[in-house]
């Protein structure tokens, strides 16, 4: 096993490290794109307000870790809950198209982030939780907020997987968001799966805020929208609306990110994450799991 | 925008400097309002286009010491490039995807701006293309203070050059949208379908709005480097697309005049809330302030999309918002 | 181009302005137009017909531009025009109406029909600026023409109105007076009448007859009240599981048992 090799596992551990907290973002952001037809531009600074809730659990609160997640995720599903019934529902009862939503979210993207930073400020933080230990398996270099972020995402991603399968919420969510007219003439009780999905992808970006912030070991207010383009690449890669795609499309994105500085300078990661989204739009607009849709 | 700036409330300096940036702004703005305002193009990577701009002519003098008066329609002429380049591929694609990839254009852009450290100076920034500039704005103000008998510093030099611009691209676009060109333009806005069915080729026209849009940002570009006298890529952040889209949307989609307008409105908010003093504003900080300021930017565009979707100016049966 | 024909029992000589020659579209697995091949005759008033899902509408798609064929060709005035996109296929005297329609509502009635005019050269880039003076003519000619039309279809008094104002009828009117004002060799009517009352409709009938007698223009249309189509067509031609199953003049159409035998399954035979 010569360096070389070694450089290329370690960056592939990287990038599912890194693939699988977009994947977990990208989720939420999918539903919600595939079900309201919102492209959520504040989704990020959702994973924003959770890693801060996590932060004021742990920091302020004096939790453990598991007691921030924890906290991280009901207060976003909760904020999430919240802006449905304050923000997004009346304005779909108006009859605010796609394009007036895309830009309230950008709207509330910046609220959200500068409220943030007008509490919190803008010196990144840091978790009481200790991170910095490091393994070496011969193989690559893991440290434990690597370890951390892989073991909670493996079973938050095992726990999706069941939820959108077996639970008849998780499946009404699919169908949903694969195609909104013959759900709604299914007779589903749209309402309710919209507010579920709020839950759903709240919760998911509250928990990848947090270890986002655990990953970088640090949290800024700019944190969830510097995560929020490779989401939507994620997003785009896997087709608008999957769930499975997004999660496939986040570890991709992870992945390519990573593995690209083997040949450009690692500054241009992101710039990677965005080619690679554009090439699939261009390629292939319905993404690896869309139905090639006719327009 | 950012300049260095410690005037006294309500000195002519600090209204100067709000009267510039409202006229850089406004020229900015009516580039996005007549891609989206009469052709539709949700285009949130404008600031990349003025970053194209800006930064190709201060390279072209700095690097190439080629003269001002060259370098600026080069650089026009380069973001116009830039355009047609995106928007072959990209005007294909539907109205959401659309708006996420000319991000990821403009992010694209910054990112190289900032590690082509040679040539753009990187995270440092770019100085040195302002002396010929700075040489012209001194003579022209002397000229024109021989003339009026006013003081005439750089900035008010600035001041005249920046809003005669603003006036003669108003009416350049107010010709176009009112001609039959502007009329299929705005066809193609509402239903490029139809459009096609009665013969006109939709690409060819949004792309022609994307180039004229795009130079119009380059020229905005220009100006602002000349406000600055040095370039950085933070000023070239998505943040700023999203500043003229509020100024569009303030002023009313495809409402020509209300750009200027909206332009004064949020340029005397920012400058407003970065340097004057009065209580509440004397209780924060510039970081606090920053939030404020922004805060207030968001919840002007949710309010506008829930409550007047038009705008100040628009009118409502032209809204192209309900789609 | 000029073919040959045994329709009908007896041979005549055709001049075929619109041929289409086996063309096949897929949508998932499905045959949604199935090796279909038919001419229209230059200057007739010709009805497409069949039960829904029978694939008219994707037949207009592929003609008109809007879905290009897997397999065939279309050949319009003896030239093919399969593949080309929608634009084009307009430019060569070839319009369409949609079935939902598509008035400009943001546009003024009269912008609908001033849009539709082919040769106002104010519609390209340097032209505004260069040609100032023969834009400024040709709009002013545009707009007689546009009023003149608005004037026969009685949308005159409304021209200064957003489209959006018009009714679900006088939107029908419109969209074919904007058709005309191309000034087309050809136009596909989907749809024209649905929706529309019954005395408009018939306005809109006449109106078809009218123009083909004074400029020659073919009509190809898309209908489902067989009234109409009995009594306001010279030919039929009838579709059904994407597939042309009969050709021919009302009366021959009317006997087709084939064709019986297709409406059975929706709303009886044709009377």
């Amino acid at each position: 096993m010569g360096p070389a090799m070694n450089e290329f596992v370690q960056l592939t551990v990287n990038g599912l490290v890194a693939g699988s907290i977009i994947a977990i973002g990208a989720v939420g952001l999918t539903l919600v794109y595939g079900i309201l037809r919102i492209v959520n531009f504040a989704h990020g600074d959702y994973l924003t307000f959770g890693a801060y809730m996590a932060f004021v659990a742990n920091v302020t609160w004096g939790l453990n870790a598991y007691a921030a997640a924890a906290t991280a995720i009901v207060l976003t599903a909760a904020l999430a809950v919240g802006l449905e019934f304050g923000l997004w529902r009346p304005m779909r009862r108006r009859g605010a198209g796609v394009t007036s939503l895309f830009l309230t979210s950008i709207g509330l993207a910046l609220v959200l982030r500068n409220a943030v930073q007008f509490e919190w400020g803008t010196t990144p933080f840091r978790y009481r939780i200790d991170v910095f230990q490091s393994y070496d398996l011969g193989l690559f270099r893991i440290s434990r907020n690597q370890i951390t972020v892989v073991a909670a995402a493996t079973v938050l991603i095992v726990g999706l997987g069941l939820f959108l399968a077996r639970t008849r919420i998780g499946k009404a969510m699919r169908a949903l968001a694969d195609n909104v007219d013959l759900a709604a003439v299914s007779g589903i009780d749209t309402d309710r799966i919209v507010t579920w999905t709020w839950i759903v992808a709240g919760g998911l970006a509250g928990l990848a805020g947090m270890l986002l912030a655990v990953l970088q070991a640090s949290l800024n207010p700019n944190s969830g929208f510097n995560a929020l383009l490779p989401m939507f690449a994620a997003v785009v890669l896997g087709g608008v609306g999957s769930a499975y795609g997004a999660l496939a499309g986040g570890i991709v994105i992870g992945l390519a990110m990573e593995l690209s500085t083997l040949a450009v300078p690692f500054q241009y990661k992101e710039a990677v994450a965005f080619g690679v989204m554009i090439l699939a739009l261009l390629l292939r607009p319905q993404g690896l799991f869309g139905r090639a849709r006719v327009v | 925008m950012s300049a260095p700036f410690l005037g006294a409330i309500l000195s002519i300096e600090f209204w100067q400097y709000v009267a510039v940036t409202a006229g850089i702004y406004s020229i900015f703005a009516l580039g996005l309002q007549l891609q989206f305002g009469f052709a539709g193009l949700l285009n949130f990577g404008h600031i990349g286009f003025m970053a194209i701009g800006s930064y190709t002519m201060a390279m072209l003098i700095v690097h190439a010491s080629l003269p001002m008066w060259i370098s600026a329609p080069i650089a026009i002429a380069t973001a116009m490039l830039f355009g047609l380049i995106i928007g072959i591929p990209a005007l294909r694609l539907r109205a959401d995807y659309l708006a996420i990839t000319t991000i990821a254009f403009s992010e694209i852009i910054r990112i190289f701006i900032l590690n082509s450290v040679r040539w753009t100076g990187g995270p440092q920034g770019l100085l040195g293309f302002a002396t010929e500039y700075t040489d012209f704005s001194r003579s022209a103000g002397r000229r024109l203070s021989s003339i009026t008998h006013i003081g005439f510093d750089p900035d008010r030099v600035l001041l005249v050059l920046v809003w005669p611009t603003v006036l003669l691209l108003y009416l350049v676009l107010r010709k176009l949208t009112r001609s039959p060109w502007g009329r299929v333009l705005r066809a193609i806005r509402e239903d490029e379908d139809a459009a096609d069915a009665l013969g006109k080729n939709p690409l060819a026209y949004k792309l022609q709005a994307l180039a004229i849009g795009s130079a119009f940002a380059a020229i905005a570009g220009i100006f602002f480097s000349y406000q600055l006298l040095y370039l950085t890529p933070t000023e070239f952040e998505p943040l700023f697309t999203f500043f003229a889209w509020v100024i569009v949307l303030l002023g009313g989609t495809a409402r020509l005049g209300g750009v200027p307008v909206g332009a004064v409105i949020f340029a005397v908010i920012f400058a407003g809330t970065r340097f004057l003093e009065f209580w509440p504003l004397s209780l924060l900080d510039d970081g606090d302030r920053a939030a404020v300021r922004l805060i207030v930017v968001g919840l002007i565009l949710i309010g506008l999309m829930a409550f007047r979707p038009q705008g100040i100016f628009g009118k409502k049966e032209e809204l192209l918002l309900d789609r | 181009m000029t073919v040959e024909s045994s329709a009908g029992g007896h041979r005549t000589r055709h001049d075929t302005v619109l041929e289409v020659d086996d063309v096949t579209k897929h949508f998932g697995g499905i045959g949604a137009v199935d090796r279909v091949s038919l001419g229209v005759e230059r200057g007739s008033i010709t009805a497409l017909i069949g039960p829904n899902g029978a694939g008219k509408t994707t037949l207009f798609n592929l003609v008109s531009g809007f879905i290009a064929p897997e397999s065939g060709t279309v050949l319009f005035n003896g030239r093919r025009i399969d593949g080309k996109p929608p634009h084009a296929i307009a430019r060569r005297g070839l319009v369409r109406t949609f079935q939902i329609t598509k008035a400009l509502t943001k546009l003024s009635v009269l912008e609908n029909m001033m849009l539709a005019a082919p040769d106002q050269p104010g519609e390209r880039f340097w032209s505004v600026w260069f040609r100032a003076t023969k834009v400024r003519d040709r709009e002013r000619e545009v707009r007689e023409r546009a009023l003149d039309a608005l004037r026969i279809f009685a949308l005159d008094h409304m021209a200064d109105e957003y489209a959006g104002t018009l009714s679900g009828g006088q939107r029908k009117l419109l969209e074919l007076a904007r058709a005309l004002m191309t000034r087309p060799t050809m136009v596909l009517l989907d749809e024209p009448m649905a929706g529309v009352n019954p005395t408009l409709g018939r306005s809109l009938l006449e109106h078809m007859r009218q123009i083909r007698k004074d400029q020659g223009v073919t009509f190809l249309y898309v209908e489902h009240d067989m009234d109409v189509v009995m009594t306001h067509s010279e030919r039929i031609i009838v579709m059904a599981d994407g597939r042309v199953i009969a050709e021919g003049t009302p009366d021959e159409i009317r006997r087709n048992q084939g064709v019986i035998d297709a409406y059975l399954g929706t709303a009886g035979a044709p009377t």
